[in-house]
C-alpha cells in the first residue's frame, strides 16, 4: 500500500531526520513529516555547539558517541558538515564552581572522555584573547567542537532519500488514531491519512501539542533563548566558551570565523516567542566583550531566537509510551542538534530491536524527574 | 568567506557557476538552481543551506534574485513565496558602537 510506512517521523529537524536516517539505513520504509521547512524549529537556530561535557552516563555516552558520528560524516555524507574540535571551554570564576566541574569531570573520565580541569593560566594558553580577571581555573574537553545544522540536516536527508524513504514538506499532523491501544495511523492538515504501527514525535518544542493528539501528556515546555551572529574575521581557533555567572553567556567562533552565542535569560521566557529583543543585543554584545575584549572590533551581523524545549529535570524524554507504538525523542533541552544524531541513532535501534545500545535510564520516558543539574 | 556546499555536479548551465547571485557568501546561479533541483522550494530553506542573504547586505541583493529563481523554476506566483524574516540589527553594527549607545542611555 502506498500509504503504508514501518514507521512515520512527526518532525523534521535534527531529531527526525537523523532517526530517519538510522532507520532507513535498517531497511525500514520511513515517511518524515514536517509542517514547516527543515531546520524550521530549533535545530536551525541553534549556535551549533557540540560538547560531551554532561552530567549522567546517558547523556554522556549519547553525546560521546554524537560527537563520534559528527566526526565522521564527511566521509558518510560525502560533503564536509563544518565539524571541527574546537573545544569547550567551561568557565569557573567561584569556589562552587571549580567544585561543581570537579566533579562532572570525576564522573565523565571514566567514559573516556578527554576532560581536564586547567588553571586560569592554562586557560589563557588556550584563548590568549580570554580575559581572565577573577577565573580560577575551567573545564576543558578538545575533542567537543561545532558543526553546521543545515548541512548535517541534509545529510541525514540525503539518506533517508537514498534509502527510498519520504519527506512531506507543508503538512503538520492533526490527528493520531489509535485503536485498542496501539497506534494506527496519523492523519495531516493536507487530508491525508497515513498508516503505520510506529509514530515517532520528533517535534521539539511542539511535542507536549503532538503528544497531545495521542491523548499523551509529556511534560515540555518551550522557552526563548535569543542568539547573534557578528561578521567573520580571521580564524582564530576559539573554542566555545560557558560562563554560568548571573551576567555570563555562551559563545564560539564558527570555522567561518563569525562569533554565535547567546546567553540564558533570567528569569526564563517561556512560551515560543522566537522574537529578538534590542536589550538582549547589547546585553549579549556587553558579555562577550567582557570575556574578550578584542570583540568590540567586530561587528553584529543578525540576531535571532530559538526554542529550548525544557523538561521537569533538564534531560531529555525519550523511549516508547503507555501508547504502543508510540515514541517520544524530544525535550532536549538546548542540546537537541548535539545530541541528535546519537539519539537519533538509538532510536532507530530501540524502534527496530526494542534495545538501548547504552543504559539510557536517566532519559526514559515515564521516569521519575529529580533535580535539574547544572550540566544535565 | 563561507565554505561551498556542492553536494553533487550541477544539472544546469556551465555558464551559470561563473555567475555570483550572492556577493556576501560568493555563492553562484548554478548552486541556488541547484538547491532548487534537490527540492528546496522554500527562500528560508535556500537561506539556511547556502547561507544566502545572511552576510552583510541582509538579503537586499540576492533576495529577490533568488525569489524570482524559485517561482520560474517551481511556476509559483512570486507574491505566493514566503519572503524570508528580516533579522535586526538591519546594518551591521560594531560592538563598540553597541555598547557606547548603553553608556549614553544610563547616564
Amino acid at each position: 500500500m502506498k500509504n503504508l510506512f514501518d514507521v512515520i517521523i512527526i518532525g523534521g529537524g535534527i531529531i527526525g531526520t537523523s532517526t530517519g536516517h538510522y532507520l532507513s539505513q535498517k531497511g525500514q520504509r520511513v515517511l518524515l513529516l514536517e509542517k514547516d521547512f527543515l531546520t524550521a524549529g530549533s535545530t536551525g537556530r541553534c549556535i551549533t555547539g557540540v560538547r560531551q561535557q554532561f552530567s549522567t552516563s546517558s547523556t554522556i555516552q549519547t553525546a560521546m558517541e554524537s560527537a563520534r558520528l559528527f566526526r565522521s560524516m564527511k566521509e558518510e555524507f560525502g560533503f564536509d558538515v563544518e565539524w571541527k574540535s574546537s573545544g569547550y571551554l567551561f568557565l569557573a570564576h567561584s569556589d562552587e564552581m571549580v567544585s561543581v566541574f570537579k566533579k562532572n569531570i570525576a564522573i565523565q573520565k571514566p567514559f573516556g572522555l578527554d576532560v581536564n580541569f586547567l588553571t586560569a593560566e592554562e586557560c589563557k594558553k588556550i584563548v590568549p584573547l580570554l580575559n581572565i580577571d577573577g577565573l580560577i581555573g575551567g573545564a576543558w574537553c578538545a575533542s567537543d567542537g561545532q558543526a553546521n545544522p543545515f548541512l548535517v540536516v541534509r545529510g541525514f536527508v540525503q539518506g533517508i532519500k537514498k534509502n527510498r524513504g519520504e519527506i512531506r514538506i507543508g503538512e503538520e499532523v492533526v490527528g493520531i488514531e489509535i485503536h485498542k491501544g496501539h497506534v494506527h495511523s496519523v492523519t495531516t492538515s493536507a487530508g491525508n491519512t497515513y498508516l503505520s504501527s510506529k509514530v515517532l514525535n520528533a517535534a521539539g518544542p511542539w511535542a507536549k501539542e503532538v503528544a497531545g493528539l495521542a491523548g499523551i501528556h509529556i511534560p515540555i515546555e518551550p522557552e526563548r533563548h535569543e542568539a547573534l551572529v557578528t561578521e567573520g574575521v580571521e580564524y582564530m581557533g576559539i573554542p566555545m566558551l560557558v560562563d554560568y555567572r548571573a551576567d555570563g553567556g555562551y559563545f564560539v567562533q564558527r570555522v567561518t570565523g563569525q562569533f554565535i552565542g547567546c546567553f540564558t535569560p533570567e528569569p526564563n521566557v517561556p512560551g515560543r516567542n522566537v522574537d529578538s529583543t534590542f536589550k538582549f543585543l547589547v546585553e549579549m554584545s556587553r558579555r562577550m566583550v567582557k570575556l574578550v575584549p578584542a570583540l568590540k572590533n567586530v561587528a553584529v551581523l543578525r540576531q535571532w531566537a530559538g526554542s529550548y524545549s525544557m523538561t521537569p529535570d533538564g534531560i531529555p524524554i525519550i523511549g516508547e509510551t503507555e501508547v504502543k507504538g508510540f515514541y517520544c525523542c524530544a525535550g532536549m533541552c538546548g542540546h537537541g542538534f548535539m545530541l541528535g544524531p546519537a539519539m537519533g541513532k538509538f532510536m532507530a535501534q530501540y524502534i527496530t530491536e526494542n534495545t538501548w545500545p547504552v543504559p539510557m535510564d536517566e532519559c526514559l520516558y515515564g521516569r521519575t524527574y529529580g533535580e535539574k543539574e547544572m550540566m544535565a | 568567506m563561507m565554505p561551498k556546499h556542492k553536494n553533487k555536479k550541477s544539472k544546469t548551465d556551465s555558464r551559470n557557476e561563473n555567475i555570483i547571485v550572492c556577493r556576501c557568501q560568493d555563492i553562484t546561479l548554478a548552486e541556488i538552481e541547484d538547491a532548487i533541483d534537490q527540492g528546496m522550494t522554500h527562500p528560508e530553506e535556500i537561506k539556511r543551506f547556502l547561507h544566502v542573504g545572511m552576510g552583510p547586505c541582509q538579503g537586499r541583493t540576492c533576495g529577490r534574485l533568488i525569489a524570482r529563481l524559485i517561482a520560474k523554476k517551481t511556476g509559483k506566483p512570486i507574491h505566493e513565496l514566503r519572503q524570508t524574516k528580516p533579522r535586526p540589527p538591519l546594518i551591521s553594527v560594531p560592538i563598540k558602537s553597541i555598547l557606547q549607545e548603553k553608556d549614553e542611555e544610563s547616564v
